[in-house]
């Protein structure tokens, strides 16, 4: 689907519901997704935001970038307010005090929000099976407070709390897998997006607002700020990320693994790695055993596909 | 020039020269639609975004995607008459169209799970699957990629969409706009052995490489561009990021 790039670009929906003059960083790849998202899920959303950079930007006292109905809430609670607010337009439908029609509720966080603060109450939403959407919009660090690391930091990455030197290579722990948590809820639908694969993001987002009960996208969204890199490289690391095997493009439709980005070979892990300061110190071998480790964990997901996809026949 | 007119009774502005259907969508009033985009022509072939329109004291029901706004109007978008108009139509596709999961979707939503007609059993209607004649892929061709590969053609019910005589289309750069804006996602499009497919228009052409042999888009088509735009000869020999 992504090469159709060109002609289909003018296809997509113009109205934009995060508005300019909102306070992102230059070449901010997060805010480009969610403008992405809320494009496609148009008018009737509601938006429930956690603390992070896209609640900042959006909202700096006393202006707001959005045409929808948005709340911010708590660091670690968007899932349960969006999840209260779809309960309370379902019991309100039922009594017929609200017109019946489709309505997306989404609530969304950074990694931080998602994979540290709040994880138990995204879980605790997911497993109660509301009719809503999760976005985790991922820049791999805690960026809006001043790059502290996050568990979906990558390993080897420098932030201001695995600082890398002498004693330390940076973050040494590998990244939290939320998609894969996030499937194992037995949700009909979770995705990983990213927004220099826009179609994808677009067929995606649309599938997640279709599917009846919770669904989760996992946005990679590059952050030149934290990740020290040029800002005009937003698009293309996100590119290189898919390309390198980083941060395969896949989703889970009712247990069902699909790779909606297939990688016939892949780059370089450096190609990847190089554009960004948070990496330059790696040494040849430890980029060497990352590379070791991603190549296995895509095998991995190869077989989830292969496996569920056995299974039906 | 501005036109006032009422949606279910709320007081509406627009443009002159917008579309009924374009309003009320921007004031947040959902009308179903599966042949209207607003990048293109309306066309009004699914009959499904019918409202009521009452003008001069006449009602009448028409499509809302080629009705243009005039002051005065008193436009409904959802009654009884409306819904079993609706319903009626999606039945009619749905019989055109079992297999598509959009139409079944919106055809759902009106209480249509199974079409009461039956599918025409000729080989046009082999041919066209899923197609539910929607002229969008058409019209998206002819006014955004401007190539006029595809037409349609034929009459009743031996009326298909295709290239010239229902053969490859020659002059498709298979970029595969049609492919996505399809509502009932019936084309197919793949890439594969470093070939493009259209499947359902049989066109298949093969890739451009760059310098590190990976594969951009057919040659027909980088060639349509650089035509198009005036580009210099070896631009896609370059990696994306280096030109």
């Amino acid at each position: 689907m992504e090469k159709l790039n060109v002609f289909a670009s003018r296809l997509l929906p113009t109205e934009d519901f995060v508005c300019s003059g909102h306070r992102a960083c230059q070449g901010c790849a997060e805010v480009l997704a969610m403008r992405m998202v809320h494009k496609e899920l148009g008018r009737n959303t509601i938006a429930a935001s956690a603390t992070g950079c896209m609640e900042i930007i959006t909202s700096p006292y006393p202006e707001s970038a959005w045409r929808i109905p948005w709340i911010h809430v708590a660091f670690e609670n968007p899932a349960s307010v969006i999840s209260g607010v779809e309960a309370g337009y379902k019991a309100l439908m039922r009594k017929g005090r609200y017109p019946k029609r489709k309505i997306n509720f989404v609530g969304y966080g950074g990694d931080g929000a998602t994979a540290d603060i709040g994880l138990q109450f995204v879980s605790g939403a997911m497993e109660r099976g509301h009719d809503m959407i999760y976005v985790c919009y991922d820049n791999e660090a805690y960026m809006n407070t001043g790059i502290q690391r996050s568990s979906a930091t990558p390993f080897g990455a420098s932030t201001t709390t695995s600082p890398a030197g002498k004693v330390s290579i940076g973050q040494q722990t590998w990244k939290k897998n939320v998609p894969e948590i996030m499937a194992a809820h037995n949700i009909p639908y979770v995705a990983t997006v990213s927004p220099s694969y826009p179609f994808d993001l677009h067929r995606k987002v649309r599938k997640a607002a279709d599917v009846e009960g919770p669904a989760y996208l996992h946005v990679y969204s590059a952050c030149p700020t934290g990740w020290r890199m040029r800002p005009e490289l937003a698009v293309q690391i996100g590119r290189l990320a898919v390309e390198t095997g980083v941060f395969p493009l896949y989703e889970v439709e009712n247990g069902k693994y699909t790779i909606t980005q297939s990688v016939p070979e892949f780059r370089a892990l450096r190609d990847y790695l190089k554009p960004q300061g948070r990496f330059r110190h790696l040494t040849d071998d430890v980029i060497d055993d990352i590379e070791v480790r991603l190549r296995a964990e895509y095998r991995r997901l190869e077989a989830k596909v292969r496996m569920t996809h056995e299974e039906e026949v | 020039m501005t036109v006032q007119f009422t949606i279910n009774g709320v007081k509406v502005e627009a443009q002159k020269g917008e579309s009924v259907i374009e309003v009320a969508r921007r004031y947040g009033f959902e009308i179903p639609s599966l042949c209207h985009h607003q990048a293109v022509t309306p066309y009004g072939a699914c009959r499904v975004c019918l409202v009521e329109i009452v003008k001069g004291g006449r009602k009448k029901l028409t499509t809302s995607c080629n009705y243009e706004v005039l002051d005065g109007i008193e436009v409904v978008t959802d009654s009884e008459a409306i819904h079993k108009h609706r319903a009626m139509v999606l039945e009619l596709i749905l019989a055109e169209a079992p297999d598509a999961e959009p139409v079944k979707k919106l055809a759902a939503q009106y209480g249509v799970n199974v079409s009461r007609f039956e599918r025409s059993d000729t080989e046009m209607a082999q041919e066209r699957h899923d197609c539910i004649m929607c002229g969008l892929c058409v019209r998206v061709c002819t006014e955004i990629v401007e190539v006029n590969a595809l037409a349609f053609n034929g009459r009743g019910y031996n009326r298909g969409v295709g290239g010239p005589y229902l053969e490859a289309p020659q002059s498709c750069i298979a970029c595969g706009a049609c492919a996505w804006v399809c509502p009932t996602d019936c084309i197919g499009f793949v890439e594969e052995d470093g070939m493009r497919k259209v499947l359902k228009w049989d066109r298949e052409l093969p890739m451009e490489k760059d310098e590190n042999g990976r594969p951009i888009a057919p040659k027909f088509q980088l060639h349509y561009f650089k035509e198009k735009f005036g580009l210099p000869a070896d631009i896609y020999k370059k990696a994306p990021g280096s030109r």
